[in-house]
């Protein structure tokens, strides 16, 4: 999996990943993240366009990274997730949490 | 569709293994474009859950083995997945969603979710997950 990230405001990020978000790709994942709010960047948008597939360990590491930034006194929020990754996320329950945005541009609105 | 067609792998429980089914199940896509791609992508969902509980805890660590044999029928995917592994103590009987919040602990719900029937076994020497999934 790849991860670049770009920053889109002060304090605002967008993570774009690509490739499969399993449980070989999760930690490096979730360190990602983690990084991106020690280093200021407290509101995560985590472009999902490019991840084929997703399982219970990427699922995780979403929570995991959900819970980092709020602790921080952020958010993180999803977007443009595919077919696969919006059934897991419904059939967990976890799009309560972290609800599917269609486009960045429409996660990071407001912030 | 006409007849059956199947595909297996067998392999050791490393994380790599998982990176193998997910190529076997591109290759099941590929090869039979007919093949409803959601409900193809909800078995592989299934398997890599599976396979993943396997790799982080089949017994004896490391040693651990398993074959998924996949057949294509006209109105369904039937997945089993047999492992050389000690028995799932307790067996299937605790599919109980986790706390929205928990970072672990829904693999095996995951995969009976996107199932129409997810049954798991023990023989003498194996663990045997058995995965139906009729196309919608």
């Amino acid at each position: 999996m790849e991860m670049t990230t770009e920053e889109l405001a002060p304090g605002v990020a967008v993570l774009r990943c690509t490739g499969r978000l399993n449980m070989v790709a999760a930690k490096q994942f979730r360190s990602h993240i983690d990084e991106t709010v020690r280093g200021g960047h407290r509101k995560v948008a985590v472009d999902l366009g490019g991840v084929s597939f997703i399982d219970s360990s990427g699922l995780g590491a979403l929570v995991g990274g959900l819970k980092s930034a709020r602790q921080a006194g952020g958010d993180l929020r999803i977007a443009a997730a595919g077919d696969q990754v919006r059934s897991v996320l419904e059939l967990t329950n976890l799009a309560r949490v972290l609800r599917p945005h269609d486009s960045v541009e429409s996660a990071t609105d407001g912030w | 569709m006409a007849g059956e067609r199947s595909y297996a792998v067998e392999q050791v429980a490393a994380p790599e293994s998982i990176d193998s089914l997910h190529d076997l199940l591109a290759r099941v896509a590929r090869e039979n474009p007919e093949v409803p791609r959601d409900d193809l992508s909800m078995m592989e969902t299934a398997v890599i859950e599976i396979a993943g509980n396997l790799v982080e805890h089949g017994r004896p660590p490391g040693e651990v083995t398993y074959r998924f044999d996949l057949t294509l029928h006209a109105d369904r995917l039937e997945g089993v997945l047999a492992d050389s592994g000690e028995e799932l103590p307790g067996g299937l009987t605790d599919l109980v969603e986790v706390d929205v919040m928990s970072e672990s602990g829904r693999g095996l719900f995951l995969a009976d979710a996107v199932l129409d029937t997810l049954v798991y076994r023990r023989t003498d020497a194996a663990n045997i997950w058995s995965m139906t999934r009729r196309y919608r």
